[in-house]
């Protein structure tokens, strides 16, 4: 359980700190009540989907079916944040950039007129939300703790938003991709196990296989990390 | 709503990758290599987060 919640967290707090680079943009221009305002609507739509979520996911009484669809949606989402995390860290991709995130928002023309501005603040913290929502809703209904889920996705906004008020521009020093690796790799090991599970296998290890998991996902990220960042240098030098 | 389906289901090369190592693990529990489905899958998912990193 103790690793679900970290991962919500985790996994939250990268969101939030997107979000929060969008809606200080929009402050900036239509002051801190209205963007307040539409990041609150859009965090109460979002809670209003957990709970719609988490009554769906419950109404499925089979505990393999439960499992399989969860870990369906567990590995969607652990194997592409895991890919992006390897593909940023050897150089593949541009690492995510939240000053040259902010620089982008305020150079929009819309964003200095207040109705397309509340959009941009609604629209950028539900689509970060969606995120955090999934993971909520998966981690914490299988694990039968969806409120703790939540609470610690509430913690990491607080984080997010005492960082935000004392710094007063983009976090750009949170380290997003190595937590974007971790939270991948971690999320990848529980659809992983409970996907295996749902159809029928039996664990050697039982639970203990999903620190396993984690440490083979994390080893096997570091290593293709390593082999991609060679081959980039050697391309680079040719 | 495009943006809701993208955070479920991601791209049609996350779909495929996840797809195709799931349908892998559900060959092999029906077959006498069964046990080594808890090897075969991360293995897969892991070559396919490499494959979704060069995209």
């Amino acid at each position: 359980m103790m690793g679900a919640l970290i991962a919500t967290f985790l996994t939250a707090t990268v969101e939030w700190v997107e979000a929060y680079t969008i809606v200080l943009a929009v402050a900036l221009s239509i002051g801190w009540p209205r963007a307040l305002g539409a990041a609150g609507v859009a965090l109460l739509f979002l809670a209003v989907l957990t709970t719609a979520g988490s009554l769906i996911l419950t109404m499925i009484h089979d505990l393999a079916i439960l499992q399989f669809v969860i870990g369906v949606f567990l590995t969607l989402f652990g194997v592409r944040w895991l890919g992006k995390a390897i593909a940023r860290g050897a150089g593949l991709k541009k690492l995510h950039d939240e000053d040259a995130e902010f620089a982008g928002l305020r150079a929009r023309a819309d964003i200095h007129e207040a109705r397309a501005a509340w959009w941009i603040a609604f629209n950028g913290m539900l689509l970060e939300g969606l995120e955090v929502w999934l993971i909520v809703v998966a981690l914490g209904v299988q694990t039968h703790h969806t409120l703790a889920a939540g609470s610690a996705a509430i913690a990491a906004l607080l984080v997010v938003c005492a960082a935000g008020a004392l710094a007063r521009k983009p976090l750009a020093r949170v380290p997003e991709n190595t937590i974007k690796f971790v939270v991948g790799s971690g999320i990848l090991s529980f659809g992983t196990f409970w996907i295996l599970a749902s159809l029928g296998y039996d664990w050697p290890l039982g639970d203990a296989a999903l620190p396993v998991l984690f440490a083979f996902y994390g080893l096997g990220g570091l290593g293709l990390i390593r082999l991609y960042s060679t081959k980039t240098l050697k391309l680079g030098t040719v | 709503m495009q943006g809701f389906v993208k955070t479920l289901f991601g791209d049609k090369y996350t779909l495929g990758v996840a797809g195709s190592c799931i349908l892998v693990a559900a060959v092999l529990l029906h077959t006498p290599a069964a046990i080594f489905a808890g090897a075969v899958l991360p293995i897969c998912l892991l070559a396919g987060a490499a494959y979704l990193a060069r995209k």
